[in-house]
Formats: C-alpha cells, sequence, structure tokens
C-alpha cells in the first residue's frame, strides 16, 4: 500500500511534466499522419509515444537527490515499498501511453479505419519492450546513480539514449514493415495475425516478469547500501 | 509564588530556585499544606530544565521543606516539623512491618525477632 | 525508563570517523549534542533517524530498532532539519496529503491550525518560503502527529530571538507529559542550553563529555587572571589556556580548585564556555 503513496510523491514531485503529456499525443498523432505510410502511421506514432514514455517515467531519479532524497527516507516504510513505488511510477507510464495506442485503434475502428489484427500484436510487443526498457534504465540508476548527487550528467545519457533508440529502431521496423506489405510479405503477415497477437501477450508477461526480477534485485542492493 | 533566575548569580539554577522556594516557604509567601507546580510544570514555567528543578525539588524535600508523594504532587510541610514527624513515624512503621512481615515468612519466633531488635539498637 | 538508546555507534568514511557513539536519553528529557561544524553532529542524527546506516553499533527508539521493524522505528520519530528536506516546489497541500498518507495518527486540523498560527503560506511554493517559515512549517508537520522522539539538526540556526523562544516553549512541552524526549544538535547553545537536561559533547568523531548539564557545570570552573602568575601544578590541569595580552581564560575541573589559591578569580562556567576551550585544547599550537 505504501509503495502507492511513493508513486503519488513521484507524482506530485514531477507534476509539471503531466501537462505536456496531452501535447506529445497529440504531437505523436501529427507525426503519424505525416509519415506517409498508410498503415504504419499507427506505429510511427505509438513508437513515438514510447520513446516519450522513457524519459518520463525515469523523472523522478533526477529528483530524488540530496535534500529529497532524505525526505523520502524519513517516510516510514521499507525498502521494498520505496522500490516498488518508483517502478509502479514508471511502468504506470507505459500504461498510459500503451492504452492511448489501443484508444487510437478504437477511434479508427469506430471511424470505420480498420486496424490490421497483425499490428496489435506488434503494439503489445512495443509496449513489451517499452516496459523492459523502463525497468533496464531503472535498474542502472539503482545500481550506479541513486543518492549520488553528481550523477545529473550521466544520468541525462541514461535517461535518452534508450528512448531515442527506440524512436528510430521502431521507425526503421515501421519502414521496412511498408516494404514488406508491398510484397507477398504483406499476405504472410495477415496469415500470421493470431500467431503475432499471442507473441505481444507473451512479450507483455515475460516484460512484466522481468520487472519483478529487476525490484528483486534493485531492493537487495539498497539494502546493502548505508542509508536504510 | 515567584521565582526569578539570574545568569549573572554565582548560585547554580537548581540552588536559586531552592533559595528562593525556601525564602517564601519560611516567610509564609506559600502556606504550608499548598501544593508546589510539578518539576515538569515549573521546568517549563521557569524555562530552565527538568534536571534542575527535580534537583531543587529533592534538596528541599531532603531538607524537611516539602514531601513528595505519588499522583499528589509536592506539598509544603509545617515549618514545626510535626508533618515531618508524622511522615517519619509512617516511615518507620511501614519498615518495621516489613521486618516482622519477613520474619514471620522465615517462621521466626517473636522473641528471636526482639533479640535482633535489641542487638541493633545497641550497636 | 530509556527512550533512545545509542550503543558503540560508528560510521567511517574516506576522511572522518564518527567512533564509539554511546549514550541513553530517558523518557521526558531534553539532550544537547554539541560540536563544532564537522565533527559528526549530523552523522549522528543521521544515524538515529535512520536516513544513513551505521557501520558498527545499535541504535533504539522505545524498544524497536530500525533494522527490525522499519516502519514502527521511524513513526516514533519527529525530523527537523538545519535545510528544509521538503521539495523545493511542493505546496503546503501537498505535504498535508503525503503525511496524512504515511502517518495513520497525523490530524489534519492540527496541522492546520499550527499553519494558521504560523501564518504559513498556503500558496506558495516551499521554496519561495523563509528560513523560518521552512523551519516552522517542519515543526507543525512534526507536532501534528504522535511522536515520541524528536530529533533537531540545528533547526534553530538563522531564527529570530523571537522564534527561538517559542521553539523552546514548543520543546518543553513536548516533553511536559513525561513521555517524549528531545534530542537537539547545535555548535552555538546559548538559549537553548537552558533548557537541555543532558549534554553530549564530540569532537572530531569522538565523545569528549557527557553528563547531565547541571553535573557538567559543577564539574568545571572558569578561571581568569594574570597569565604570568599560573604556576606550574596549575598550568598543567588547565584546559583550552587562551592566553591574551591583559590575562588569560580557561577551564578547570572543579576538583582541582585547590590548586587555585586566592589568586585567580573563578566562576562557574556556561557550557559554551567549556566546549571552546576544549576545542581549543585540542587544536595544533
Amino acid at each position: 500500500m505504501r509503495a502507492f503513496y511513493f508513486m503519488k510523491i513521484d507524482y506530485i514531485m514531477t507534476r509539471k511534466q503531466l501537462y505536456f503529456i496531452p501535447f506529445f499525443c497529440l504531437l505523436a498523432l501529427v507525426i503519424g499522419k505525416n509519415a506517409g505510410m498508410e498503415d504504419m502511421s499507427l506505429l510511427v506514432a505509438c513508437s513515438y509515444l514510447l520513446f516519450m514514455s522513457t524519459i518520463f517515467a525515469t523523472t523522478p531519479f533526477a529528483y530524488s537527490v540530496g535534500k529529497n532524497r532524505e525526505f523520502l527516507l524519513l517516510f516510514p516504510a521499507t525498502v521494498t515499498e520505496r522500490v516498488v513505488g518508483r517502478f509502479l511510477f514508471g511502468l504506470s507510464f507505459e500504461g498510459v501511453l500503451g492504452l492511448f495506442c489501443f484508444m487510437i485503434v478504437g477511434v479508427n475502428m469506430l471511424i470505420g479505419v480498420k486496424t490490421p489484427l497483425w499490428m496489435l500484436g506488434i503494439l503489445l510487443c512495443g509496449c513489451a519492450v517499452g516496459i523492459i526498457t523502463v525497468t533496464l534504465e531503472f535498474l542502472l540508476f539503482y545500481l550506479f546513480g541513486e543518492g549520488k548527487d553528481n550523477w545529473q550528467y550521466l544520468s541525462n545519457i541514461v535517461r535518452i539514449t534508450p528512448g531515442m533508440a527506440l524512436f528510430f529502431g521502431s521507425s526503421y521496423l515501421s519502414a521496412a514493415l511498408e516494404k514488406a506489405m508491398a510484397s507477398d510479405m504483406g499476405m504472410n503477415l495477415e496469415a500470421m495475425s493470431g500467431r503475432l497477437l499471442q507473441a505481444g501477450v507473451i512479450a507483455v508477461a515475460v516484460a512484466l516478469l522481468l520487472t519483478a526480477a529487476a525490484v528483486a534485485i534493485c531492493v537487495k542492493v539498497i539494502e546493502k547500501r548505508d542509508y536504510a | 509564588m515567584k521565582i526569578i533566575i539570574s545568569n549573572q548569580s554565582e548560585l547554580p539554577i537548581y540552588a536559586q530556585i531552592r533559595e528562593q522556594l525556601k525564602e517564601q516557604i519560611l516567610n509564609g509567601q506559600i502556606t504550608e499544606g499548598s501544593t508546589l507546580p510539578s518539576i515538569r510544570q515549573l521546568a517549563k514555567e521557569v524555562g530552565v530544565s527538568v534536571i534542575t528543578t527535580t534537583r531543587a525539588y529533592s534538596e528541599l524535600e531532603a531538607e524537611g521543606f516539602i514531601a513528595t508523594m505519588q499522583g499528589k504532587g509536592s506539598v509544603v510541610l509545617p515549618t514545626d516539623n510535626s508533618l515531618l514527624r508524622e511522615q517519619a513515624l509512617l516511615r518507620i512503621e511501614e519498615g518495621l512491618s516489613t521486618a516482622i512481615e519477613t520474619a514471620k515468612t522465615m517462621g521466626m519466633s517473636v522473641e528471636e525477632l526482639r533479640d535482633i531488635f535489641d542487638n541493633l539498637l545497641e550497636t | 525508563m530509556e527512550l533512545l538508546e545509542v550503543k558503540n555507534l560508528s560510521k567511517h568514511y574516506k576522511n572522518f570517523d564518527l567512533k564509539d557513539i554511546s549514550f541513553t536519553l530517558p523518557k521526558g528529557y531534553i539532550m544537547g549534542y554539541v560540536g563544532a561544524n564537522g565533527s559528526g553532529k549530523t552523522t549522528t542524527l543521521n544515524l538515529i533517524t535512520g536516513i544513513l546506516k551505521g557501520n558498527e553499533g545499535e541504535v533504539s527508539i522505545d524498544g524497536l530498532s530500525c533494522e527490525k521493524d522499519a516502519r514502527g522505528y521511524k513513526e516514533k520519530i519527529g525530523y527537523v532539519g538545519d535545510d528544509c528536506y521538503f521539495p523545493a516546489h511542493f505546496k503546503i497541500k501537498h505535504i498535508r496529503a503525503v503525511l496524512k498518507d504515511f502517518y495513520p495518527t497525523f490530524s489534519t486540523d492540527q496541522f492546520n491550525s499550527f499553519i494558521r498560527n504560523w501564518k504559513l503560506p498556503e500558496n506558495k511554493l516551499i521554496k519561495d518560503f523563509s528560513r523560518g517559515m521552512k523551519v516552522m512549517l517542519m515543526f507543525a508537520s512534526v507536532f501534528a502527529r504522535d511522536t515520541k522522539l524528536l530529533v533537531l539538526d540545528e533547526a534553530t540556526n538563522g531564527l529570530d530571538p523571537v522564534m527561538r523562544t517559542e521553539i523552546m516553549k514548543l520543546l518543553q512541552e513536548y516533553v511536559m507529559d513525561g513521555e517524549r524526549s528531545v534530542i537537539f544538535s547545535t555548535h552555538i547553545l546559548s538559549d537553548l542550553e537552558q533548557i537541555a537536561d543532558y549534554i553530549y559533547f564530540i569532537h572530531g568523531g569522538k565523545t569528549v563529555l557527557y553528563d547531565a548539564k547541571d553535573e557538567l557545570i559543577d564539574n568545571f570552573l572558569l578561571v581568569k587572571g594574570e597569565t604570568a602568575k599560573i604556576p606550574s601544578a596549575l598550568k598543567k590541569e588547565l584546559i583550552g589556556l587562551d592566553e591574551k595580552a591583559y590575562g588569560f581564560e580557561a577551564i578547570l575541573p572543579s576538583d582541582k580548585a585547590e590548586l587555585l589559591g586566592g589568586e585567580f578569580l573563578f566562576e562557574k562556567p556556561t557550557i559554551d564556555q567549556i566546549v571552546i576551550h576544549y576545542i581549543t585544547s585540542q587544536m595544533p599550537k
């Protein structure tokens, strides 16, 4: 329960960035529309959101240094609750933005634009990649950065690099898929829809398991540190 | 009752409190039988530490000016010592009755007990 | 009945060691934790609040240790730091919400009445608060819930005398019921000296003196006089001899008073004078 309270503190600490989220969602839609690839616009939009979410998710680490960290440490709670709270904050971004992606699918359906099933599978895989990225970033922060005040410079690299990689990676993937669609592959993708959807669900499940493992590692590491 | 602490005084603070209370008890400004503020109350009002007021009170008690009773606070004793005597009597009775009790549990005879008592008196 | 027990507490850093700190603080009493800047006061207090973990030794509050029961332990502590630990871009409403989440005994009504009485601005960011407001906000957040031990780290630094007096009163009220205790650190005692029951004095991470304040004051004399007249037997016993052009000042253990003869002026010292002379006695000449 106290993990949620820590998540709430993280939200209050980083509340300014929340104002930007609707703006980035809109931007994602515009970028997607302008990508010029009929079916792929959705993928481009979503990959852009994934990129943003990994940056948003790590903001609390930039805040919880010095006195602010003391503030968190004073609360009556266990290390586990504190670490889980931070992960919940990170995952909540993946969750919210993932939901937003599927909302676009829903809206598309309402206005009569059909989204192919295989694309839902790929979207789910994308969410899984987002979760894993955030998890890895958090792991890096907890192993090397948390509690050190002079970590800011490196932390910016850790925060932005994976997001950029995700963005360009998925843009490249979209383009590759577009090409494939033009050839015979398109038919194959349709045929594999069921499998891809399955793969997506499994990927998300695996990502969440990885996160749980990462939480356990972080807690062990923090407990050995010289602050409680 | 009034207490004024001077930081310039050569007397330590607990002694200043003790002397001022003593003076007021002796000249009747604090009447016998009246209850002094609790140690913690006094510490807060005067703005000094609890240990300081505790020491002032316990020295007043040792000198027979006040008596502190559990739950009742510190009561100013009459300066003619009659209350003091009563208190002493009570304490003697208490002490003797525990001795008698112990003797009883040991199964000691009355004579034996008297012997001990007489011996102790002579030493 | 001991409330706070600190046993052989040590903490090692690359260029500083806090060594073997031990003391107990009974329920209902106030302890002043005294020392120069960098002597290890904040480190000790951080070890008590559980912000830091020690290398050796143990701390318990009301029988609880932070290792075994972090939640119960930390709930008993109210902490007021020298710097405001509330995030700079929080407002009072955020702090209220967070405290309400974490502390079952937190009373919103009490908190609000402190905020009103001390005229703390509801709609300003913490970073725009004055130093005094920040301190009072920390006190409000601590007094609005049930705590057993108040830990103050240089909390009254830079406050005006009126506020210091107000805080002194609050501390005395806090220990009034004989169940709760206060430990405060400071490098200058002045007005706070009066309400402290015990004094713990550290220098360079090591214990110098630890006793009831009244005992400490009884155990030392502040001696003044002409430097030339100090006999060598006396000179050995003087602590922190401060030789000035027209005379000297030093601290002498009271049991060495017979060495004084009639030549010198002596009076009861303040804790600050004892501390200062001890520190000068440890400085390289």
